[in-house]
């Protein structure tokens, strides 16, 4: 990133973070005060952006990100009490009526969002050249593999593989990095759709179609944090370079972790138990909780020494990425999973889900706990397997895709 | 009539020119023959022959491209691609990947002009059968050999009625008895009139089909003729291309300096 | 969608009987689409039961135990009604599957407007599926003509897998330059619409049918809600 991008987004989250903390000071509650305060940090790196360069691109893109945030703030208070305990099922504890509206007032939200950002765009230019820079024939194509991609892992991991993780994003990311969010959305959206319907067994995954949404939203990200360059290859780094990466790494993915734990209790009325007690559970339950937990170490440690060995910097941004994509993906997901199959999905994650509903969680909360246990370890996992694709990809190649330019190594200055 | 004129092209972030200089004509009924070692320059006259370069390989490109007198500057990929169609030397990556059969395989092109229904069926139908590849058609392309797919690739380009035919290494992946299936159907449409920009390391195929030949070296033009004299030109060996089998078999005949009758005799037979 | 709609065990049951079965038996595909659908359905099938049987939070009457493990028969209750109503919908999606090659629904779509682009991509994926899988075999056969081993247990198979996903995903990404060019000089980038070939038979009894059925919906929807169902 150039010196004075990074100030830019410096200032954002400055002012984002003070805000943050003053509103919640004043009484507020915790996920309010945050959600506040990303959105300000991102309306302020825009206009900042606007006023030093002129481009009208990032203050759209933040306007439709207030507009999203609106729509389902909205969408919330209008469907009532989410933790509503008569609307709790007294036999599963699973709240149906919650989950399926989730998902709707998140598809909403989203469409109003883009619809506002492009809509602006329009209005402005009389054209959709964002929208249209994304999709060439490279990216149609490219979105044909990383569905086919998706698909394949996918379905390995899920059926032949009873571990905790996914992987079914890789060709998400991977579209939406190297061609845009609505791109790598599309790629996701398409792809899930495509998965539970289309595709033929044995690699049809019928409840693929009910996460679609989700996988939008990691396209999303994706996109996004192409754009921003996450995903720049930055060698041969000065050792405090990489210890400020790290230590900054650190404090982010724990913060972002508790953060949204809390905001999922606030917004659900329910307790995340992460350490039930040994006495009430099955040791077997309690072993496989902690080798995910031991899986999400793993990986961490597995960056650290990218940072380490090669001096790349990135390895930070790829945890950071990661983390933030997969906390966002889990709050999607969970209430999902729980509504419409009881937080079974014949996949490794249903042993985590059993283990948590031994402690004495309902439902929801289950498919929640697992969901920020591998949800994050997946997309760790997946944004580092993405790198390691980029990086094995020639230059020229890369170079020939919309965002190609933001995933070569900068020039020497 | 398709004519390159003083064309010099970089790919993107190149400072060396792919080529330099570069002006050649191909008019209706000519097949021309490029010839070079490796890296010389082909694939990318082949490119910038069909417009591909830069529209869609991005690069910059002086000079000009002019179809029947006309500069293509202004003209997108979908316009050029009614009037040039291109083969590469794998046959696997031109096919669309979408198509069941053979039949709609070749009927991509057309269908993606927005031709008429009965035009689609006629044009497909002509393919086939100029190809003699009828019985292919409710094959599975994918599943079909690579002669086979370079026949299917070629005749999906036919259907969409190009002025000019540029193939780029169109047998260099292929077995013999793929390559004789492209090269004898490359002979008929050379036959019939079409005009072909042919790129090759097998000059006894070039030596079969061609009206004219270049040399390329380093993005240069450096021989150009009708194609007897520049095959049997021996500056070839020095530019890393092996002349074809019958230039050789003359040129050992005649140092063997057997008498005149046996060399008329080869050449004959050559023919 | 309308099994979900409908509580309960009888609803779903009565549904797979009339929406699925019998269309089923109509095209004579009964057999396969019950022995297609229970396959998938098993794995799906079996973790629904083993969780809620044995980690059904409100359980009071217990069946049996194996150790510290108790069944109840709240939980086979709950079981059994999340599995019928998975097993609509798996069943429905399997008729559908087993009637409508993938090519088909694609471009029936792409002749009610969406996009030509977008059918493509949703052709190219369903086509890179099976290709991939047959790189993926060749790869295979490549590295077993040259000695590694690839039969042998879990643990040695998924390790061979490995060196595997990288030339298989590599190689479908190099592609995609090439077949780039090949599709543009194939009028890809034309704007607009393109002609399509293929025409499904459409009765007017299947289009009043299909009416009849998204009508039917936002009702059963209604019905569910206010407790009537």
């Amino acid at each position: 990133m150039d010196t004075a991008r990074g100030t830019r987004a410096g200032i954002g989250f400055a002012v984002g973070a003070v805000l943050g903390v003053v509103l919640f000071a004043s009484g507020q509650a915790w996920p309010l005060a945050a959600a506040v305060g990303a959105i300000a940090a991102d309306l302020v790196y825009a206009l900042l952006d606007r006023m030093q360069t002129g481009s009208w691109g990032s203050l759209r893109v933040a306007i439709g990100l207030v507009a999203f945030a609106v729509a389902t703030y909205v969408g919330i208070i209008a469907f009532g009490n989410f933790g509503d305990p008569n609307a709790v099922d007294p036999n599963t504890f699973a709240n149906t009526k919650a989950a399926n509206s989730w998902a709707l007032i998140l598809t909403v939200a989203m469409v109003i969002g883009a619809v506002v950002t492009f809509g602006l765009e329009l209005l402005q230019t009389g054209r959709l050249d964002s929208l249209a820079r994304q999709f060439t024939t490279r990216t149609y194509l490219l979105m044909a593999v990383g569905i086919g991609v998706n698909v394949i892992l996918g379905q390995t991991v899920a059926s032949a593989l009873k571990i905790p993780i996914y992987l079914d994003s890789i060709g998400t990311i991977l579209v939406g990095v190297l061609c845009g969010p609505i791109a790598g959305a599309l790629t996701g959206g398409l792809g899930n759709v495509l998965w539970s319907y289309v595709i033929p067994p044995p690699f049809q995954y019928q409840p693929a179609a009910a996460f679609a949404i989700t996988a939008v939203a990691i396209g999303v990200i994706a996109g996004f944090a192409g754009r921003a360059g996450f995903l720049r290859p930055r060698p041969n780094r000065s050792t405090g370079e990489l210890l400020v990466g790290g230590g900054v790494t650190v404090g982010l993915v724990g913060g972002l972790g508790w953060a949204a734990s809390v905001a999922y209790t606030r917004i659900f009325e329910t307790d995340i138990n992460l350490f039930p007690d040994p006495a009430k559970v099955d040791t077997l339950f309690l072993v496989l909780g902690y080798l995910a937990l031991g899986l999400v170490a793993l990986a961490v440690v597995g960056l650290f020494a990218l940072l380490l060995v090669r001096r790349d910097l990135t390895a930070a941004y790829v945890v950071v990425a990661g983390v933030f994509t997969g906390i966002v993906a889990a709050l999607i997901s969970a209430p999902i999973a729980a509504g419409v199959f009881g937080g079974v999905t014949a996949s490794g994650t249903d042993f985590l889900v059993a283990a948590f509903r031994q402690a004495g969680l309902d439902v929801q909360a289950a498919t929640t706990g697992q969901g920020l246990i591998s949800d994050p370890i997946d997309k760790v996992t997946t944004f580092f397997t993405v790198y390691l694709i980029l990086g094995a990809l020639a230059n020229r190649f890369k170079a020939r895709f919309p965002q190609g330019e933001q995933v070569l190594e900068e020039a020497s200055a | 009539m398709l004519s390159l004129q003083r064309v010099t092209y970089h790919y993107a972030g190149s400072r060396a020119p792919s080529l330099h200089d570069v002006s050649l004509e191909l008019g209706a009924g000519e097949v021309l023959g490029v010839v070079g070692a490796s890296e010389a320059g082909k694939t990318t006259l082949c490119l910038v022959a069909s417009g591909l370069a830069p529209r869609t390989v991005g690069g910059t490109l002086r000079g000009q491209l002019l179809l029947d007198g006309t500069d293509t500057v202004a003209l997108p990929m979908h316009r050029l691609a009614e009037r040039i169609g291109i083969v590469f030397a794998n046959p696997a990556n031109g096919l669309s990947g979408v198509a069941g059969t053979v039949y709609e395989e070749i009927a991509f092109g057309p269908m993606n002009l927005g031709l008429p229904r009965e035009e689609v069926i006629a044009r497909t139908e002509e393919s086939l059968s100029t190809l003699g590849i009828s019985g292919l058609a409710e094959r599975d392309p994918s599943r079909l050999s690579g002669g086979q797919q370079q026949l299917v690739a070629i005749g999906g380009l036919l259907a969409m009625r190009p002025a000019h035919l540029v193939l780029d290494e169109p047998t260099a992946q292929l077995d013999p008895v793929g390559t004789r299936l492209v090269a004898d159907a490359l002979a008929r449409l050379a036959a019939g009139g079409a005009s072909i920009l042919l790129t090759e390391h097998k000059t006894d195929l070039l030596a079969a089909i061609c009206t004219r030949v270049i040399a390329l070296e380093g993005g240069r033009v450096v021989l150009a003729g009708a194609a007897a004299e520049v095959l049997a030109d021996p500056r070839l060996a020095d530019l890393g291309v092996a002349a074809p089998a019958s230039v050789r078999l003359l040129s050992a005949v005649r140092e063997a300096a057997l008498p005149a009758s046996v060399l008329d005799r080869v050449q004959a037979a050559l023919r | 969608m309308l099994a979900v709609a409908l509580g309960g065990l009888a609803g779903p049951a009565v549904l797979v009987g009339i929406a699925v079965l019998l269309p089923a038996l109509a095209g004579r595909i009964l057999g396969r689409l019950l022995r297609t659908s229970l396959l998938l359905t098993m794995p799906i099938a079996i973790s629904v039961l083993v969780v809620n049987l044995f980690f059904y939070p409100a359980g009071q009457q217990i069946l049996f135990s194996v150790g510290p493990i108790r069944g109840t028969a709240e939980g086979l209750a709950f079981a059994l009604e999340t599995l019928a109503r998975i097993g609509a919908i798996s069943g429905a999606i399997t008729l559908f599957y087993l009637t409508t090659t993938p090519s088909e629904l694609v471009l029936d779509l792409e002749r009610r407007g969406v996009s030509p682009r977008i059918a493509f991509v949703a052709l190219a994926s369903v086509q890179t599926v099976p290709a991939m899988v047959d790189r993926a075999a060749t790869i295979t056969a490549a590295q077993r003509a040259r000695g590694l081993d690839t039969e042998g247990s879990l643990w040695r198979r998924l390790r061979g897998v490995l060196p595997l996903a990288g030339p298989v995903l590599l190689g479908s990404i190099a592609q995609v330059e090439e077949r780039t060019m090949a599709l543009e000089s194939r009028a890809f980038t034309r704007p607009g619409r393109r002609t399509l070939l293929w025409h499904p038979p459409d009765s007017t009894l299947q289009r009043v049918a299909r009416w009849v059925l998204v009508a039917l919906l936002p009702g059963l929807f209604v019905a569910r809600a206010s407790g009537w169902l």
